[in-house]
């Protein structure tokens, strides 16, 4: 639980968890596994029977090892949530986490960086997901509205034998700063996935996001998605990628980009890469305006052009 | 309320509208018949205002004031709307939120419940999203509910019947009778005959103009003897151009 030397650093990120959307009576619940970082240090851990947790300071950072034993259902969604109020500075994170057969778990991490100025996080999360067992990660970041966060994210996935996963990565409430997503998701058999990505940038911020589907296994599946509204100045490149190596698998990629501001530069490639004649791989992409017929459809209601406007974009971002 | 002056449209050296005049009065029904492609929709969008439509000739007139400067906001807040005929979907927006979009009053979960109702849907789609989970016929019904409950002055109502399955023409005329019960002029656009027989008068469109007006029997009787075997969409047979000549 709580180590009672961290009480204040937790009372201030706790602010900020909840403003990201976070439950903090959740982080303090003896049910609930959770596990609080601020900078280097763990502040906060707690677990359940059926996992253990192992973590260890590591210059700049934390590694933490997560693991689900075989035929265990997580009743409630383990909370992560990783901090670091200072205006400047690095901070590494490393999860590896395993999760056995036949088993389920959800994880809700919220990452808070409201003072940064000057500060670079770093995470990456090994995951492997063992047979008929289903993860689901959902990843909400909260940063300073100074644009001066980078954020350099990496997710590697690593499915067994039918075997679920979902992804979805969200910053849409603060500003963004530099953020890079990569996303990469090895199905095996039966295995499906779906990985996500929601950014709203403005002024200068600066994205790039990787999403990866590598559908190795027989009637494997994935999606691949990524949505960005992208204002003012900032700039955007969005790659999804779906290899489509064994008979029967399918892989969808999307990417919708919307912009608004004549001084916004966007981009986006869809690769898809078929090994096998049998795997089918299809793609949609956009990028533009709000649709018209969206934005004329609220209007029609009486709704101003900037009220319809942020009505869709935040309905897209939920 | 509502007057059409001389409303012309040009696209691509084509004149998809040639000088569409008509009046509109307080608490009627229209119905405007004619075939795919004779610009029924296009006049829609016209009156509505939408960006893409605003370069047209003739003037628009909404209780005694020109409109035409007029952005589709500014219109909607005069009480004109428009029933699209294939509605746009919205991710993350519910159902809910959908219904009670653009008025000013607070509705009761009774009253959105009774608005759902009325186009045959239940109340567990008040937390289902306007998105494209929805079939073409329930985002449809959906619409007609948003409209109902936005209590305008002015409706358009773009073939309102498309998408929704046929034993739902009850449906369609309730909600048409409602919103006239409660003070809106309609402009309904359709094929089906059962719901342009509610209309107090009717216009027949053929190659962008109006060829004919008058009662709805006498128009569907000239559609039928006239338009529904026509094979030479937009472009009328000596046949028909010596009617319309007749009918000026």
């Amino acid at each position: 639980m709580l180590e009672t030397r961290y009480d204040k650093e937790f009372e201030a990120l706790a602010k900020y968890y909840e403003k990201s959307g976070g439950d903090v009576s959740k982080l303090l619940d003896k049910r609930v596994v959770s596990i609080i970082v601020s900078g280097n240090q763990i502040i906060g851990r707690n677990t359940v029977p059926g996992v253990k947790i192992e973590s260890e300071e590591i210059e700049n950072g934390v590694k933490i090892y997560l693991e689900i034993e075989d035929n265990v259902s997580i009743e409630n969604p383990i909370h992560l949530c990783t901090g670091y109020l200072k205006p400047e500075g690095v901070q590494v994170v490393l999860i590896d986490t395993k999760i056995g057969k036949n088993s389920k778990a959800e994880f809700l991490s919220h990452c808070v960086f409201p003072r940064g100025k000057k500060f670079t996080h770093r995470m990456i999360s090994n995951i492997e997901i063992g047979e008929n067992s289903s993860l689901s990660y959902e990843d909400v970041h909260f940063h300073s509205e100074d644009g001066g966060v980078t954020v350099e994210a990496i997710y590697n996935a690593r499915l067994s034998k039918n075997a679920k996963y979902d992804n979805t990565f969200h910053l849409t409430k603060t500003r963004v700063g530099k953020l890079k997503v990569n996303m990469n998701v090895d199905l095996g058999e039966y295995a499906s996935a779906y990985i996500e990505s929601k950014v709203y940038e403005k002024k200068d911020d600066v994205v790039e996001i990787i999403e990866t589907l590598n559908l190795n296994g027989q009637h494997s599946s994935g999606i691949a998605k990524t949505v960005v509204f992208s204002t003012d100045e900032s700039s955007a490149k969005i790659i999804n990628k779906a290899y489509g190596n064994a008979p029967y698998s399918k892989g969808h990629i999307e990417c919708n980009e919307i912009v608004k501001g004549e001084n916004v530069r966007v981009g986006t490639i869809p690769e898809l890469y078929v090994k096998d004649e049998k795997a089918e791989l299809t793609h949609e992409a956009s990028i533009g305006r709000i649709n018209s017929k969206q934005l004329e459809t609220l209007m029609a209601k009486g709704l101003g052009e900037e009220e319809a406007t942020e009505l869709i974009i935040r309905g897209m971002l939920k | 309320m509502l007057e059409l002056i001389d409303i012309k449209l040009e696209r691509e050296n084509r004149k998809v509208l040639k000088g569409i005049s008509a009046k509109f009065e307080d608490r009627k029904i229209y119905a405007i018949l004619g075939n795919n492609g004779v610009g029924k929709s296009t006049l829609a969008y016209i009156i509505m205002g939408l960006e893409s439509y605003r370069d047209h000739e003739g003037e628009i007139i909404f209780d005694g004031k020109k409109i035409n400067e007029k952005s589709v906001s500014e219109r909607a807040k005069l009480g004109i709307t428009l029933v699209w005929q294939e509605p746009a979907r919205f991710e993350g927006l519910t159902v809910k939120e959908y219904l009670t979009l653009g008025s000013k009053k607070r509705f009761s979960e009774m009253e959105l419940l009774e608005a759902l109702r009325i186009v045959g849907l239940s109340g567990d789609y008040l937390y289902r999203f306007a998105d494209n989970s929805l079939s073409g016929g329930e985002r449809k019904r959906i619409e007609l509910a948003s409209i109902l409950l936005l209590n305008p002055k002015f409706v358009v109502l773009d073939e309102p019947d498309s998408g929704i399955d046929i034993i739902s023409t009850n449906m369609i005329e309730e909600v048409l009778r409602k919103l006239k019960n409660a003070g809106a002029t309609l402009l309904v656009i359709t094929h089906r005959e059962e719901i342009a027989k509610m209309a107090d008068e009717a216009y027949l469109m053929c190659d962008g103009e109006f060829l004919e007006s008058g009662t709805v029997d006498k128009i569907i009787e000239f559609y039928k003897s006239h338009c529904d075997n026509c094979n030479h969409i937009n472009k009328p047979e000596e046949g028909e151009l010596s009617v319309r000549n007749k009918v000026r």
